[in-house]
């Protein structure tokens, strides 16, 4: 009973980063209709510019921050440059997730090439260790829980309270009838990218903080979690998303917990595979967004 | 030196295969298979799975199942229909109508999934660590080692030439102006009666008995395979030879994977050795691999020689 | 028993659903062999859904459909085409990699070159049908007046020659029973006379066509039988003629 409730604990806080994750990737899919392989590299990146101000004394929270910035105008710039270029011109959907594909190849030699290949770590930042309703948690995996609930909560007060999250919606679900609208279309993707961005760069972040040790591959592994969950919850569907994340996580450590280790990731793998043969549209259907999912 | 050529020669035959394979499966009928370098580990983990002997009669120095002691002919052929088995396998889970891209992303996670679970299942295949064939392994029995890898490379000429004359059979007249249908518009296709599951499924077991192939005739060559060997990006490596040589075009990627696989890969490693950054070589041919594959998306989608379809005249 | 005196097309109580929406909701009809039949309504009325439920491309949620003597409710669309009910679609949609002559012969059912064994012989084996097949589809392109376009990749060609070229690729097949939606849609007046003849001519060679059609002129001239359609239900049948003049229809067309 102990190690299922530990289980659900370290669900619980892995579950958080995998909602901050999976949401970001759900508002480009619901936004802009492309399934962003690049994504996962994005991650790595926002990992090891946070160790680059850790290695430098930066407080990992403010680090989290500054990665999410940088992550987010990069996210902002290749949808602007390369992706939104090559769907004007037609490009089918399978092509655009090769360019994805290979951009995060890209990505990740790049990393590579500066970082060197070898695994790095953040450090010794666990902190305290709290009992919570029988939960163990480290004082690094209560902060990113909380990050990750402030973040989901703003997101959703954008969304729903603000001029500019209405036009986000608009624009998601359709985008010529929001732009008879006299809404700036353009404009409101742009932001679209840089929020979801700002969360993939903190996402890699959190993992990093969560991960003894990571190298380039961190993001692309944690990837697929991610779309698991994106998908689970219904894909451009963000609530969907964060919901998601939560089962992803949990499914992951109780597999964990009462098998072979090494096979935790099979259960997210397992989730996606399930869902998207039985029921692409995920559990909540594509709310936001309605997208056709069938070819 | 010679060696070296040698060495090239069997990459590039075997590349070869593999890309016919995925050319006929994606060029020509349009699937979307991200997961097609498990038709090549299939084929590879059953080359050696038939040809060592059982693994407790070697004292357990590696775990596989199998252990048959076959002849390097049987080997090479179980390795084409693991391929092929695999192919099809692969081929079920894209049955469901999914948008392409969701299939693509569907199979790159089959991808991921069978590398975690093959390299966690030690007893399977021998998990991480991988499976090695016999060091001294002499298919064509007691020969001075320079004829054998000549006799090798002649080897994997013919199994080339053998298939590319059956690759045309299933690239050329009716059936591929078939599969080509399918691909432009299934359901156009079934409108006037083709049956696109079934055709599907045949090309899967084809096109996976070429990378079937290709991973027997590679691994009896390299000695070794592991989950390393056969990551998901080997896949992209091959799509891109495919699109970067002309998509539909036999000729086309095969220039393409002779570009891509020998001349790019294998260039690489001319490049100086910069210190401290200890394998940056084969990273950067990873980085050209990956922006060549996005500008030629972008600025020529069909590839240096693009498909081209027989003309016939409107008659008189 | 011969099915000679029997329609080629009876359709029971089909119903079609659509998330709340009632786009097909109960519809009988009957087609005869040999006849050209009308299939009209105001738009929404469900006779582009009753046509995609008939012609396999989407499933009915109740109801029968028998066509020539068999029950083929809920058959796939290949298995319907290889039976003879082939249709055509709304949006031309061509093969378009392959040429415009190409996509005439792709269309031919059961070519020797298809089958595993046949791809394995190889040209000996398939060359003499190939050859046959390729004259035929010449003829049908002449007749056309289409065949300067032969070798002409078919994603190149304008809207109204892949119409073309998709109703000749649909008469390749040698249905039985076509179904054509809105084959008019976008023609010119000329090319359009030029179709309405054609297929007076296949009617009378014996094959029965099926058309949902919005211009009631081209209706009016083809087609001897005709169905009216609103919201989901089968509203009257009968000639042209007659049908103008009854109320129900006229109501029918104004209210929508």
């Amino acid at each position: 009973m102990q190690l299922f409730v530990e289980a659900i604990g370290f669900g619980i806080a892995s579950g958080a980063v995998i909602a901050l994750g999976a949401v970001g990737f759900s508002v480009q899919f619901g936004m802009s209709n492309i399934l962003n392989i690049t994504y996962g590299s994005l991650m790595t990146l926002g990992a090891y510019v946070g160790l680059f101000l850790i290695d430098r004394s930066v407080s990992p929270w403010v680090a989290l921050a500054v990665a999410g910035v940088v992550v987010g105008a990069i996210s902002v710039v290749f949808h602007r440059v390369l992706l939104a270029p090559l769907v004007r011109r037609g490009t089918r959907a399978f092509a655009l997730v090769i360019v994805t594909v290979s951009a995060g190849v890209i990505l990740q030699y790049v990393i590579v090439a500066f970082a060197g290949p070898d695994a790095k770590s953040y450090g010794e930042l666990s902190g305290q260790t709290f009992r919570l309703l029988g939960f163990v948690l480290t004082a690094s995996q209560v902060t990113i829980i909380v990050i990750a609930v402030v973040l989901m909560l703003a997101l959703h007060l954008l969304l729903t309270q603000t001029h500019l999250g209405r036009a986000m919606r608009a624009t998601a679900s359709n985008r010529i009838l929001a732009q008879s609208c006299g809404i700036d279309t353009d404009f409101v993707s742009d932001l679209a990218w840089l929020l979801s961005g700002a969360l993939c760069g903190a996402a890699g972040v959190a993992l990093a903080i969560t991960t003894v040790s990571f190298d380039f591959s961190l993001g692309p592994v944690f990837l697929i979690p991610m779309i698991a969950a994106a998908v689970l919850g219904g894909i451009g569907q963000p609530y969907g998303a964060m919901l998601g994340g939560l089962v992803v996580g949990v499914a992951t450590e109780l597999t964990a917990a009462y098998s072979n280790p090494e096979y935790s990731q099979v259960a997210a793998f397992a989730i996606l595979i399930a869902m998207l043969l039985i029921r692409p549209r995920g559990l909540f259907g594509a709310a936001w967004a309605t997208r056709r999912l069938m070819a | 030196m010679e060696f070296y050529l040698i060495v090239l020669l069997v990459y590039l035959g075997t590349d070869l295969l593999a890309a016919w394979g995925l050319n006929l499966e994606f060029g020509v009928a349009g699937v979307a298979n991200l997961a097609f370098i498990l038709t090549i580990a299939a084929g590879a983990y059953a080359f050696v799975v038939f040809t060592l002997g059982p693994s407790a009669a070697a004292g357990n120095f590696q775990q596989y199942v199998g252990g048959f002691s076959m002849p390097f002919p049987v080997a090479v052929a179980a390795g084409g229909v693991a391929g092929a088995v695999v192919g099809v396998l692969i081929g079920i889970t894209g049955l469901k109508r999914l948008r392409q891209d969701y299939q693509a992303v569907a199979m790159l996670v089959v991808s991921l999934m069978a590398a975690t679970v093959v390299s966690a299942d030690t007893p399977f295949l021998n998990g991480n660590a991988g499976l090695v064939v016999l060091p001294n392994y002499k298919p064509f029995g007691d020969q001075d080692p320079e004829v054998q890898r000549w006799l090798y490379v002649a080897i994997v000429g013919v199994v080339c030439v053998a298939g590319y004359y059956v690759l045309r059979k299933f690239t050329r007249g009716p059936i591929g102006r078939t599969l080509r249908a399918v691909r432009d518009d299934e359901f156009a296709a079934a409108a006037i009666g083709k049956n696109v599951v079934t055709s599907r499924l045949w090309v899967q077991a084809v096109g996976g008995a070429f990378g079937g192939l290709s991973g027997a005739l590679l691994v009896a060559f390299i000695g070794g395979w592991s989950p390393g060997t056969w990551a998901y990006v080997e896949t992209l490596a091959l799509l891109t030879a495919v699109i970067v040589g002309g998509m539909g075009n036999d000729l086309g990627v095969s220039i393409g994977t002779f570009l891509i696989a020998i001349l790019l890969l294998q260039g690489v490693q001319f490049l100086p050795q910069i210190p401290g950054h200890i394998g940056l070589k084969e990273d950067l041919g990873w980085i050209v691999l990956g922006v060549m594959t996005i500008a030629f998306i972008w600025l020529r989608p069909r590839g240096m020689v693009p498909e081209r379809r027989p003309k016939y005249g409107g008659g008189s | 028993m011969s099915t000679e005196g029997r329609p080629i097309l009876e359709v029971h109580d089909l119903v079609r659903h659509f998330g709340g929406v009632k786009a097909v909701d109960g519809v009988s009809f009957e087609v005869q062999r040999g006849t050209i039949t009308g299939l009209i309504g105001p738009n929404g009325a469900g006779k582009s859904t009753a046509l995609n439920v008939i012609g396999g491309f989407v499933p009915p949620g109740g109801g029968r459909i028998v066509f020539d003597g068999e029950d083929v409710t809920g058959w796939p669309m290949h298995r319907l085409a290889r039976r003879g009910l082939v249709r055509t679609f709304q949006l031309a949609r061509v093969f378009g990699g392959l040429t415009s002559i190409e996509n005439l012969m792709v269309a031919a059912p059961e070519q020797r070159g298809e089958t595993v064994l046949g791809v394995l012989a190889g040209a000996p084996y398939w060359g003499a049908q190939e050859r046959d097949l390729l004259a035929r589809s010449r003829d049908m392109m002449r007749s056309f007046g289409m065949e300067v376009k032969a070798d002409e990749p078919a994603r190149n060609l304008s809207g109204g020659q892949k119409r073309a070229v998709e109703t000749m690729r649909a008469l390749m097949t040698k249905p039985k029973l076509l179904l054509l939606d809105e084959p008019m849609a976008g023609l010119s007046p000329s090319l359009s006379r030029q179709l309405e003849d054609l297929f007076l001519q296949l009617a009378a060679d014996g094959m029965t066509l099926l058309l949902v059609e919005h211009e009631l002129d081209t209706v009016d001239r083809l087609c001897s039988k005709v169905i009216v359609m609103a919201q989901g239900k089968v509203l009257s049948e009968g000639k042209m003629s007659e049908l103008r003049a009854r109320k129900e229809v006229q109501d029918a067309y104004v209210i929508g």
